[in-house]
């Protein structure tokens, strides 16, 4: 027998006593009256920043008034968006600016998987990574936000909740471990 | 690589020797302990939560097989090659046979306990492949050629004095400078340069979906992100037990693993891998190690249901006191007190007395494991099995003795109260419990039960005058 055969039948063999499979929507989870609010309050503290984009202002010029001298700034939010043929070709881009799909308010987590991309390294190589997401597509916890999501870039989707960080050095929490040092999630 | 030949109790008195970082070590884990105990407290669910994820683990070991044969087909189908390792030496032949047949030099490596467990790095080392640990901690560790001292937090035994030291040594930095923002940084930079010339990405595994086939990885750092984005291959390692039935399964775990391991309400990244990035190739390998032996054990089994979140370790007073180093098993703390064991009692049966049974792991445990339970069976095999050193176990059958004949423990604690108090302290200073600092206590006029029988009788006294 394959390895593969031996296992599954050395589980089988074992199974423990049968038990139920859960519902798990029948449970009332906890609601947020402010949404934004709490996304909003929650980032900060995660290396990130939240904002809504007022009338007359565009992505754009949040993005330039934050950061005036940007390097190489990459918009995947339009549809004539810079390619590239190898993931690496993305290492020295400074900003990015990224479509996300859904925010969750508990954690300050936004859903990203753009069927538009070809190279997910962007979002990690990136030094500043802003994500733009719908205002009306902001739910409560993950359990809702399970429910709402599809893997539509080659197979890969991520949730991503402030800039990368590490606390590994005497619990001292450092931002910018190796992915995104800052971000910023601009509600459209 | 760990030690495993080490015995709690004598390992635990080498690290309680310097006091000053006993102390930090400690409190900077309580420290964690604390964070989760908030995070708990914001979600009037947190029960409910632990509940759910508790049943729906117990449902899937219940039918494991299949699970884990809807998960093989449906990887498939997404074009990811899936492989089946038996033990440890098996999982180290395929994944060194992936990477040799594509003549891969250099692998990065995100968090992964498995390939601890399995031994990997020193198998491709001998092989002639380069492996670099990107987890900041793991990499201190690797550079200092130590095994992590804690599941989530693998350096959280090193000072930064000590981590300094090593970066300048290793990676050239300044000499003295032990700011943790520059020496983290700084390791930043040199990993970069290793995700970009790698030629293959390794990672450990969070949940793997049935439903989906494919595998969920969390991390703050973004390691395993860049490691399986940037090199054409990514291989992942999973334990058995990693199945989740459902997708919608994770809007439970995911609710709760940073919550309870680093009292965070979620990790930076929880990315979700099924396929490879264009041009790659992905391989995930499921590996039985042992795990399937301990399905089949009742009093066990439920050990399985751990998502590794490290709660119990941080909440343990005995872990918080001794380190990871102190534990031979390679998962230190209470889940490792039992997992250890439950494979080898000959060698990690030590642990399971690494342990005061207080209860605060099983009560921290998102996946609501009896782990405290659990550590007083092992205790048990151990004593059947005639592995406890001799002066315990002596110790043990008299208690045990003492405890069937009341008569005689009622007389030998007499006898107690009344020696103990007039013993020189020339002859106590030897034995085992003496330490510097550390007296006898004084010893009560009464015993317990006669102090019992004393206020029951001055209560019914007086409620007979009223
Ligand atoms: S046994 Fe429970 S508390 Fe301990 S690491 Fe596993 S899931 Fe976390």
């Amino acid at each position: 027998m394959s390895a593969r055969d031996n296992i599954l039948a050395r589980i089988r063999q074992n199974r423990p006593q049968a038990s139920a499979l859960p519902d798990i929507h029948a449970v009332p989870f906890i609601r947020y009256d402010d949404q934004f609010e709490a996304f909003a309050t929650l980032i900060r503290n995660l290396g990130g920043d939240a904002v809504q984009l007022q009338d007359g202002q565009s992505v754009a010029d949040i993005v330039a008034a934050r950061w005036p001298d940007a390097g190489r700034t990459v918009d995947l939010t339009v549809a004539e968006h810079e390619e590239v043929d190898d993931p690496h070709a993305w290492h020295d881009v400074d900003v990015a600016i990224v479509p996300g799909q859904l925010a969750v308010a508990e954690n300050a987590t936004v859903w990203v998987s753009h069927p538009d991309n070809r190279f997910r390294s962007i979002y990690f190589l990136t030094l500043k990574l802003v994500l733009v997401v719908p205002r009306e597509a902001m739910v409560d916890t993950m359990r809702d936000a399970y429910a709402r999501i599809d893997m539509e870039e080659h197979g890969f989707g991520a949730f991503i909740s402030g800039s990368s960080r590490t606390a590994d050095i005497e619990q001292s929490l450092v931002m910018g471990a190796h992915g995104a040092m800052a971000a910023l999630v601009i509600f459209v | 690589m760990k030690d495993d030949s080490v015995k709690h109790p004598q390992a635990a008195a080498e690290f309680l020797k310097d006091r000053a970082q006993a102390k930090w070590h400690d409190s900077a884990i309580w420290w964690v302990r604390q964070k989760r105990d908030a995070q708990a407290k914001q979600l009037p669910e947190w029960e409910e939560l632990r509940r759910l994820a508790r049943e729906i683990k117990a449902h899937t070991l219940s039918q494991l097989d299949d699970y884990l044969a809807q998960f093989e087909a449906n990887a498939q189908n997404n074009g990811v090659t899936v492989h089946w390792a038996a033990d440890a030496d098996e999982h180290n032949r395929i994944v060194h046979s992936i990477l040799a047949a594509r003549q891969v030099k250099k692998l990065v490596k995100s968090k992964s306990m498995l390939t601890e467990e399995c031994g990997l790095n020193p198998y491709l080392e001998q092989r002639g492949i380069e492996v670099v640990d990107t987890d900041l901690g793991e990499r201190i560790v690797q550079l200092r050629h130590e095994a992590p001292s804690h599941i989530v937090m693998p350096a959280i035994h090193l000072k930064k004095e000590q981590i300094s030291e090593l970066f300048h040594k290793e990676l050239g930095t300044e000499a003295g400078n032990n700011d943790p923002t520059y020496l983290t940084h700084a390791a930043r930079a040199n990993l970069r340069e290793h995700f970009l010339t790698a030629d293959a990405g390794l990672t450990g595994v969070n949940f793997a979906i049935a439903e989906t086939g494919g595998v969920v990885v969390c991390t703050n750092e973004g390691n395993a992100d860049l490691g399986t984005s940037l090199p054409p291959i990514h291989i992942a390692s999973m334990g058995l037990e990693k199945i989740i039935p459902k997708l919608e399964h994770l809007g439970v775990f995911t609710r709760l693993l940073a919550r309870s391991a680093i009292g965070s309400p979620v990790t930076t990244y929880t990315s979700h891998f099924h396929q490879a990035r264009p041009g790659g190739e992905m391989h995930i390998v499921i590996v039985d190690n042992g795990r399937s032996d301990i399905l089949g054990n009742e009093d066990f089994y439920q050990s399985l249901r751990c998502i590794r979140c490290g709660a119990c370790m941080n909440t343990c007073p005995v872990y918080r006191r001794s380190s990871g180093f102190s534990y031979s098993y390679i998962i230190p703390g209470p889940i490792g007190s039992t997992l250890g064991p439950s494979r080898d009692m000959k060698k990690h049966g030590s642990m399971a007395f690494a342990c005061s049974t207080c209860g605060s792991c099983s009560n921290v445990c998102p996946v609501k494991i009896n782990l405290h339970e659990q550590l007083v069976l092992h205790r048990k095999k151990a004593f059947d099995q005639n592995l406890l050193p001799t002066g315990k176990k002596m110790g043990l059958l008299a208690m045990r003795f003492l405890t069937q004949h009341p008569a005689l423990f009622d007389l030998g604690g007499k006898v107690m109260r009344k020696v103990v108090p007039i013993i020189p302290e020339s002859l106590t200073r030897h034995s085992a419990w003496s330490r510097a600092g550390r007296d006898l206590p004084p010893m009560p006029a009464q015993s317990f039960k006669e102090q019992y029988q004393q206020r029951s009788q001055n209560k019914q006294d007086k409620e007979e005058q009223q």
